[in-house]
């Protein structure tokens, strides 16, 4: 039996490269934005929220909801296929080896405090995932979805402990994405409540979040029995023992059931040498010839195989690296498409709002520099004159022209004299579709206003189809696209919806990326419209 | 009490502490800015940097504390011994007789690898198919964006 490759640590080291692999777009926590390449098309296998600024693919979980949510006009064949794919080829092998929500679960877990055992209770609550599965993964998105036309992934928004660490958090701590404070409310506090509440839970019962919560986990248990890869016992050598059973932190009733994460445990647990980690034919873990011990060569043979493997895995990461972080730039914030502009390029780089206050509230909106006197309202080019191009408030906004959905062509400069609001939103984001009936609503209200609504560069060609039947006939809509350039232009964020407000000078008034209520687009136009 | 179960207990308390911390301050900041907002203040923001870094910083201590500990609980092997001891529940281990004939059934079966082979096969064309209805480009474009609500933003 090889000694060596049973030591946990194995496991610990595939677990980080996996964490590591699957985040490698290392400057996206720098810079505050995340990754929006095409690689963002696949799923990773384990459990990692796509909107992490260091995420380089897309949660399969996340996927599903979403694919399930757009079952009403596209099949979630795609999603569905993936899942199928990694769970017959790895199994709850996923959760064991390469989740980076199970690193930090286990992580958590060491701690060193006293612990709760699997009993007959933790086996009853591991039930539990297989309810969160069908009413928060496929029940919500698929009534909401396909019944209703709402967008809610019932799983991401109200549960998943991975979005509100890595996605909510991960983005939070950037200076660059302070605006983003500001939508924080009620949905947030339940969602940071439940992350502590699960990391305690962590602390104490090994992976509960794992064994209790994980729709993901759940749904790879349904391939656990015939996956590829997994734990297999040896049935010449077994003698039925149930150390291995006993042993096990899981909530397993046999080795390789739908609760087994093939962590190897049970391996090493294994006195008759019975039980080997294998994917096919090929032994991964553990012993080939039972408790006898495999022979030299066997070994040795190995030995070089995982070392061939290690060197081929660490090239890999490293071309992650420095592929995501030096080679493709998803969306290259600094290049300004000269055809677009025709004043000064925007400042470039910098994220909206940042520097800020972004809101404009009644008792501050006379101290903005970049008031203007009754008499320059009347020549708003001369007022803008001397004002310095940018996203900032009291910026110039950068003019631009795109092409609107209707056929016309939006040139900002043609709006000065009226207040101006650009919204950034995409079919997929739910506040972004909630909120645009109240611009609708503030268009009809006040006549005067430009509303100018840009769809998100990805998957914009569905855009067009998903506007038909809502009857905004009042607004401009325009989608933004790799060629036209409009969000790096205008410096949106990667978070949506996000609300560009000018006064009738072109001025930035408000840039904030938070959704608004009739309420709140009203005052705030008022506001600008005295401006 | 042993010096083990002492440590163990202080590091559990503190840990216990640390997450109520936690979670008071994110509730209390909702509170006072729910507050707020129904007096009619309707720009008030609940959280904003300054409030959020406010209510953890009489955390950070505690955390670092607890992060000393569990570095020093590991470099001095301490553990719950109990937690590497087989669980000897009979009611939950009386399946345990049939571990073997499931082995048997498992690696005998041929029907797994039947199976396992008409999954796969169904997965690749479930892609394909997924790729040609545009499934693709709807993973792309949730996942190129961040949806505010999804991650529990807002």
């Amino acid at each position: 039996m090889d000694k060596k490759i049973t030591r946990p640590h194995t496991r610990r080291l595939v677990q980080l490269y996996a964490a590591l692999l699957y985040n490698a777009n290392l400057k996206g926590f720098i810079d505050g934005h995340i990754y929006s390449g095409n690689l963002k098309a696949v799923c990773v296998p384990g459990f990692n929220c796509y909107s992490c600024p260091g995420a380089i693919a897309s949660c399969p979980l996340g996927s599903l909801q979403n694919a399930l949510n757009a079952a009403g006009h596209t099949a979630p064949w795609y999603v569905m296929g993936i899942l199928a794919l990694f769970g017959v080829i790895l199994g709850r092998t996923i959760c064991g080896w390469i989740c980076p929500l199970g690193l930090i679960q286990e992580l958590l877990h060491r701690i060193p405090t006293r612990k709760i055992r699997k009993s007959r209770i933790t086996r009853m609550l591991s039930w539990l995932k297989y309810v969160f599965l069908v009413v928060f993964v496929v029940a919500i998105p698929l009534i909401w979805g396909v019944g209703k036309g709402v967008i809610l992934p019932g799983f991401c928004k109200y549960i998943c402990p991975a979005g509100t660490f890595e996605g909510a958090v991960g983005l939070l701590q950037n200076p660059a994405n302070a605006t983003s404070f500001y939508q924080l409310g009620a949905l947030f506090t339940n969602k940071w409540v439940i992350m502590i509440v699960i990391g305690l839970a962590c602390i104490f019962c090994y992976r509960s979040f794992c064994r209790f919560i994980c729709p993901l986990g759940a749904i790879y248990g349904f391939f656990n029995r015939f996956a590829l890869t997994g734990v297999k016992v040896n049935p010449d050598c077994c003698n039925g023992c149930g150390l291995c059973v006993m042993k096990c932190e899981m909530d397993v009733k046999h080795v390789g059931d739908h609760e087994c994460i093939s962590c190897g445990k049970c391996v090493s647990a294994c006195a008759q040498g019975a039980i080997s980690l294998k994917c096919g034919k090929i032994t991964l873990l553990g012993p080939e010839t039972g408790k006898n011990a495999d022979p030299e060569p066997e070994i040795r043979k190995r030995k070089k195989a995982g070392r061939v493997a290690w060197g081929i895995a660490i090239a890999v990461l490293l071309f992650a690296v420095a592929w995501f972080n030096f080679i493709e730039p998803a969306i290259d914030r600094s290049n300004v498409p000269a055809a677009a502009v025709t004043e000064q390029p925007a400042q470039a780089g910098t994220p909206a709002g940042t520097e800020t206050e972004t809101v404009v509230p009644e008792t501050e909106a006379g101290t903005q520099e970049a008031a203007s006197g009754p008499e320059e309202k009347s020549e708003p080019a001369a007022a803008s004159a001397d004002l310095t191009v940018g996203t900032e408030i009291g910026n110039l906004l950068p003019d631009f022209s795109t092409e609107l959905l209707s056929g016309e062509t939006f040139r900002l400069s043609d709006c000065r004299g009226r207040v101006v609001i650009i919204n950034f939103w995409g079919t997929t984001c739910a506040p972004c579709v909630a909120e645009l009936p109240y611009y609708e609503q503030l268009k009809v209200q006040y006549p005067d206003v430009e509303i100018l609504a840009i769809h998100n560069r990805a998957g914009a060609k569905k855009a067009q189809a998903f506007l038909e039947d809502k009857g905004w006939d009042h607004l401009d809509f325009a989608l933004d696209s790799k060629e036209k350039g409009l969000l790096p232009l205008l410096n949106a964020a990667d978070a949506m919806p996000q609300t560009i407000i000018l006064d009738r000078q072109g001025v930035v008034v408000y840039n904030a990326q938070a959704p608004l209520t009739y309420e709140k687009l009203e005052v705030l136009y008022k506001q600008a419209l005295e401006h | 009490m042993t010096r083990n179960k002492l440590f163990m207990t202080v590091q559990a308390v503190l840990c216990a502490v640390i997450a109520a911390l936690l979670a008071a301050g994110a509730l209390s900041l909702y509170l006072d800015g729910a507050t707020k907002q129904a007096e009619g203040d309707l720009f008030y923001y609940m959280f904003t940097r300054e409030r959020a870094g406010a209510k953890l910083l009489p955390v950070l201590p505690l955390l670092f504390c607890a992060v000393g500990l569990t570095i020093a609980g590991v470099i001095l092997g301490i553990r719950d011994e109990n937690a590497d001891k087989p669980v000897k529940d009979e009611k939950l281990l009386r399946n345990l007789g049939s571990v073997r004939e499931r082995a048997v059934h498992q690696q005998t079966d041929q029907k797994t690898l039947t199976l396992r082979t008409a999954v796969l096969v169904i997965a690749l064309v479930l892609i394909v198919i997924g790729i040609i209805n545009g499934g693709l480009e709807d993973v792309l474009a949730k996942g190129a964006a961040i949806c505010t609500e999804c991650v529990g933003l807002g």
